[in-house]
């Protein structure tokens, strides 16, 4: 929406003493965006030479939500004329859509071909904001000032500076209501940095405040139904959302929002009194069984640690279409993430959503779970990387071999140099500045509370949340809570980091040629190269469990052999290296159990569970081996859930119920599931046996 | 087992006839890469050892690439049809690439490859009855209409010519043959439609889990015939099968079999305290009479 403010306040600028231009300009006041295009697309073609046509043509569908078509005309326009600063200044803009971290140094370039460019400076001023710059911020909003006195732009993102800041913003609104009576642009803004930092209901209060301003701002009217859905609020979310498509304001997020909201007929709603779960109804049988404990279960240790009890019910949404829950997620930054959080509405991805082994689905709801109670305890008060951090600290604390690894590209970002200072570490999560930089960032935040909490204690992270709920910025929480300089703790910080991982910074060079080698080696068939060069290879990157692993690559070669000691012992050594491919752990379970080690068979699928909760063959196996360590609860569940997710063995699923029960003393509960076994397989001899042994135990007592 | 097959055994036990044979011709095809000659083989010898620790007098032959030329499947099949009676069952399972010009359908092997119509005309030339082919290759939709007989079941992995990807039916279709979930009535025998239902689904929820566009979707030519086929036995029912000392106690298990299912379609129609009682009355008796055939 801050995007579509300074599109229109340009649009009223051009095209004085061109009559076909005025004429595209007036079509496109007048919301004849057709029309517009049309003569556009004349003036364009009849001179390819005029940057300047392209440019506005560009504009036009930048603002019409086709940032593909706008991004070629800029790039004509600077074909034509390299210099052209509206050019680059369209480019700057297509990037902040994107939340690509190109966008201020564009900005920057167009400021240098057209110094009193106060586009460009509004620019500059709002990403600077995004990343919580606020002297950056105000500087690049007075520089805006000084070129335009009166702009919307710049007045509204120092008011939102202050209200980010948590202090009064009196002065700028003042102006802005003298200034612009009926303009509802300003507060659209101020709402949208309100939201972006979390302030879902102050952002909402401000969408209203734009819309009472100027009713027929359907952009606004868009963004106050996207964050009335993010917080559960769904039928005024409609509402909102269908008035502005109805009146043509048909962005992805308006669109693919309405769509997702039909599809919730699909979903089926379970309500506790700490928890509401919205499941797909497909799923919703088996993943109830696991998410609703769990979900109450980090309830209760969250609520312990941070001394909190939420005023409202936990909302878990869970999505088996990835694209669905990426609805949720547009328009905010942050790349590929699993889960987000709206105050206390959690969604994220069904394991269904995402490739086998690919996905923790208990370690995401643990992480979005942390961010529900520190931004409770903070009020929304708290920098990005220190809630993301936390959250990915508690991930290891629920479970010590839950949390992301160290992948290739951390290890290259550690190598190269590549973290960012404390004081900026927010940069890498809005404006990444490499593609990797989010999951970096994230790793980073992850492991800076990590340091915190070994070098200085974990009560202190709860200090830390205290001290951001008081408004105080990083640089200054790290000076106070640490008693150290944000530099003195970066320098530190990556000594450790750096010490950590100084073997495999050492070699990760050659890991990369080895593992390559060994792969080749393996599709060859070449087994001896494998296993020869196995150790090397482990030993030069032992945490890498991802695709191509040395220890799977091991293992298969074991399996070809039909060794099955040496392949149950390379997989070993992957479960606890942290592997997580299902398919992997599972013949690792089967392997354990069939060498009797069957309660280090239960473990490994137990942790199974957490990824593959859908797969209907772990579920059996880690049913049986639960019934031979006689934890019959636990093999009832799995047994449960193989019912509730109506496997076609549908007489081995009741009978394993049928036997966990019996081991529960059940006997009536068992006797049923017994007949449920024999009645859709009558000659299943060991349900027979036990039919038999029941009847006969009846008659005797 | 449905019903109607155990009534054919009896019926043959109490003729006095010698019990009929299963013979199981494996193929692999050309990998065209070591990856994929590795998978091929692996599957053939999974499969092999799974019908031989089935037990049983059945024969089993094995052909795999390089070995399995067009010249030596096709003499497998001239063998078969040498030793092979009407009373007998033919299971023919290719694993491997497959291919469909528009005309024929191949199944690629080492030097020339085997057409549809040619495996065709082999097996029309041997005399047991009961015949399934378990085409798992790309393109095998495509053999469908020249391998159709009378008598004769065909699997294939994909619906029709057209779906020329690698396939994975024949790693669901080989997991069938040993594991147990696949006999989902539990009477220690694995059918052709256990086995094609087993494979049918986890291919497709492979490709579910992949997020890939399923791009092979296996048929089957009669349901109804493939529910009366059995692929592999597991257990004593074999040898229950061939004691004529147990007939009697068959016959009854038959006629138990037979009350559970009626009683069944009266489920809806019955009070359900009533239903329960009746029908664990039944279940006892039933589970009383395999005791006693089992002993």
């Amino acid at each position: 929406m801050k995007r579509l403010a300074v599109l229109l306040l340009a649009g009223l600028a051009m095209g004085a003493d061109d009559p076909g231009l005025n004429r595209a300009e007036a079509l496109w006041r007048a919301h004849d965006y057709e029309g517009a295009k049309n003569v556009f697309e004349a003036l364009v073609k009849a001179h390819p030479e005029n940057g300047a046509y392209k440019v506005r043509y560009g504009r036009l569908f930048l603002e019409r939500f086709n940032k593909a078509d706008a991004t070629s005309l800029f790039k004509e326009a600077l074909a034509v004329d390299p210099k052209n600063a509206q050019a680059l200044l369209g480019l700057a803009l297509v990037a902040e859509a994107n939340f690509d971290g190109s966008a201020a140094d564009l900005a920057h370039k167009a400021i240098t071909l057209d110094p009193k460019l106060a586009e460009g400076r509004e620019l500059l001023a709002r990403l600077a904001l995004e990343d919580n710059d606020y002297k950056e911020t105000r500087a690049q909003a007075q520089l805006a000032l000084s070129v335009d006195p009166k702009s919307l732009v710049a007045e509204a993102v120092e008011a939102s500076a202050d209200l980010v800041e948590h202090k009064p913003a009196d002065e700028w609104l003042s102006r802005i209501a003298a200034e612009h009576p009926a303009e509802g642009r300003g507060y659209e803004l101020i709402g949208y940095f309100l939201q972006l930092n979390r302030r879902y209901d102050d952002g909402i209060a401000w969408f209203r405040k734009a819309i009472a301003a100027q009713p027929d701002l359907w952009s606004a009217h868009s963004q106050l139904g996207l964050n009335l859905m993010r917080l559960g609020r769904e039928p005024e979310a409609r509402k909102e959302l269908e008035l502005s498509y109805n009146n043509g304001y048909r962005n992805d997020e308006t669109v693919n929002t309405l769509r997702l909201m039909d599809s919730y007929k699909n979903f089926e709603t379970f309500r506790t009194s700490t928890t509401i779960l919205k499941l797909d109804k497909k799923e919703a049988p088996v993943l109830r069984l696991y998410m609703e404990p769990e979900l109450q279960k980090a309830i209760a240790t969250y609520q312990t640690k941070y001394e909190i009890t939420l005023p409202r019910p936990v909302q878990l949404e869970v999505y088996p279409n990835h694209q669905d829950f990426a609805v949720r997620t547009m328009g905010m930054p942050g790349v590929g993430i699993l889960g987000v959080t709206f105050q206390d509405v959690v969604a994220m991805d069904s394991p269904s959503g995402r490739p086998p082994g690919d996905f923790h689905w208990a370690a995401t709801m643990w992480h979005e779970l942390s961010h529900v109670y520190v931004l409770t305890l903070t009020n929304q008060r708290v920098p990005r990387w220190f809630t993301e951090g936390v959250a990915v600290h508690e991930e290891t604390q629920a479970s010590a071999d839950w949390g992301d690894r160290l992948t290739p590209d951390i290890i290259d970002a550690i190598k190269e140099k590549k973290l960012l200072p404390i004081a900026d570490l927010d940069r890498g999560f809005i404006h990444p500045k490499f593609p990797a930089q989010v999951i970096v960032s994230y790793w980073q935040a992850g492991r800076i509370c990590d340091f915190i909490s070994q070098q200085w204690g974990e009560p202190k992270l709860l200090d830390m949340i205290h001290a951001f709920a008081h408004t105080d910025s990083t640089v200054e929480v790290v000076q106070k809570q640490l008693g150290i300089s944000p530099e003195q703790f970066d320098e530190r910080f990556l000594a450790a980091v750096n010490l950590e991982n100084k073997s495999l910074i050492a070699h990760f060079d050659q890991w990369k040629k080895d593992i390559r080698e060994v792969n080749a080696a393996a599709a060859a068939g070449n087994w001896e190269e494998v296993v020869t060069q196995a150790p090397t290879v482990r030993d030069e990157f032992p945490s890498y469990v991802g695709d191509g692993s040395i220890y799977t690559s091991v293992a298969a070669c074991w399996r070809k052999k039909e060794d099955e000691t040496k392949e149950t012992a390379a997989l070993v050594e992957y479960s606890h290296a942290g592997g997580r491919n299902p398919d992997s752990l599972k013949r690792l379970g089967m392997l354990l159990a069939k060498q009797g080690r069957v309660k280090e068979a239960a473990a490994v699928l137990g942790r199974l569970i957490y990824i593959a909760p859908l797969d209907e063959d772990l579920h059996r196996a880690l049913g049986e081996d639960l019934l031979v360590l006689k934890d019959a609860p636990g093999a009832a569940r799995e047994y449960r859930a193989l019912i509730a997710g109506k496997s076609p063995d549908v007489a081995a699923a009741h009978f394993g119920l049928a036997r966990a029960l019996r081991l529960e003393h059940k006997d009536n509960e068992a006797r049923d599931e017994l007949l449920e076994t024999l009645e859709a397989a009558p000659n299943y001899k060991p349900a027979q046996k036990m039919l038999l042994e029941m009847t006969s135990k009846n008659s005797s007592d | 087992m449905g019903c109607g097959v155990r009534l054919l055994l009896f019926v043959f036990l109490f003729a006095g006839l010698a019990p009929a044979k299963t013979f199981y011709l494996i193929v692999t095809g050309l990998g065209g890469e070591p990856d994929y000659d590795l998978r091929f083989s692996g599957l053939a010898k999974e499969a092999d050892k799974s019908l031989r620790g089935a037990g049983g007098d059945d024969t089993i032959t094995t052909l795999i690439s390089p070995a399995s030329t067009k010249v030596a499947v096709r003499a497998a099949l001239a063998d078969v049809a040498r030793s092979a009676t009407s009373r007998d069952s033919l299971v023919v399972l290719l694993i491997g690439h497959g291919s469909f010009d528009g005309v024929d359908y191949k199944f690629n092997l080492p030097g020339p490859d085997l057409t549809a119509t040619e495996l065709a005309e082999d097996l029309n030339k041997i005399p047991a009855a009961r015949q399934l082919v378990v085409d798992t290759s790309s393109a095998s939709g495509a053999a469908l209409k020249p391998l159709e007989h009378p008598g004769r079941i065909v699997v294939t992995a994909t619906r029709d010519g057209a779906e020329t990807n690698a396939t994975v039916f024949a790693r669901f279709w080989v997991e069938a043959l040993h594991d147990n979930s696949a006999d989902t009535d539990k009477n220690d025998l694995v059918t052709a439609l256990e086995a094609f239902n087993f494979a049918q689904r986890k291919t497709a929820r492979f490709y579910e889990e992949q997020k890939r566009i399923a791009t092979e979707h296996p048929v089957l030519s009669d349901a109804s015939k493939a529910g009366q086929f059995t692929v592999i036995r597991f257990g004593s029912e074999a040898a229950s099968a061939a004691d004529p000392a147990k007939k009697q106690l068959m016959a009854t298990r038959d006629d138990l079999e037979a009350k559970i299912d009626a009683l069944k379609q009266e489920k809806n129609t019955l009070a359900p305290e009533l239903y329960k009682a009746r029908l664990t009355a039944l279940l006892v008796q039933l589970a009383q009479t395999q005791q006693e055939i089992d002993k």
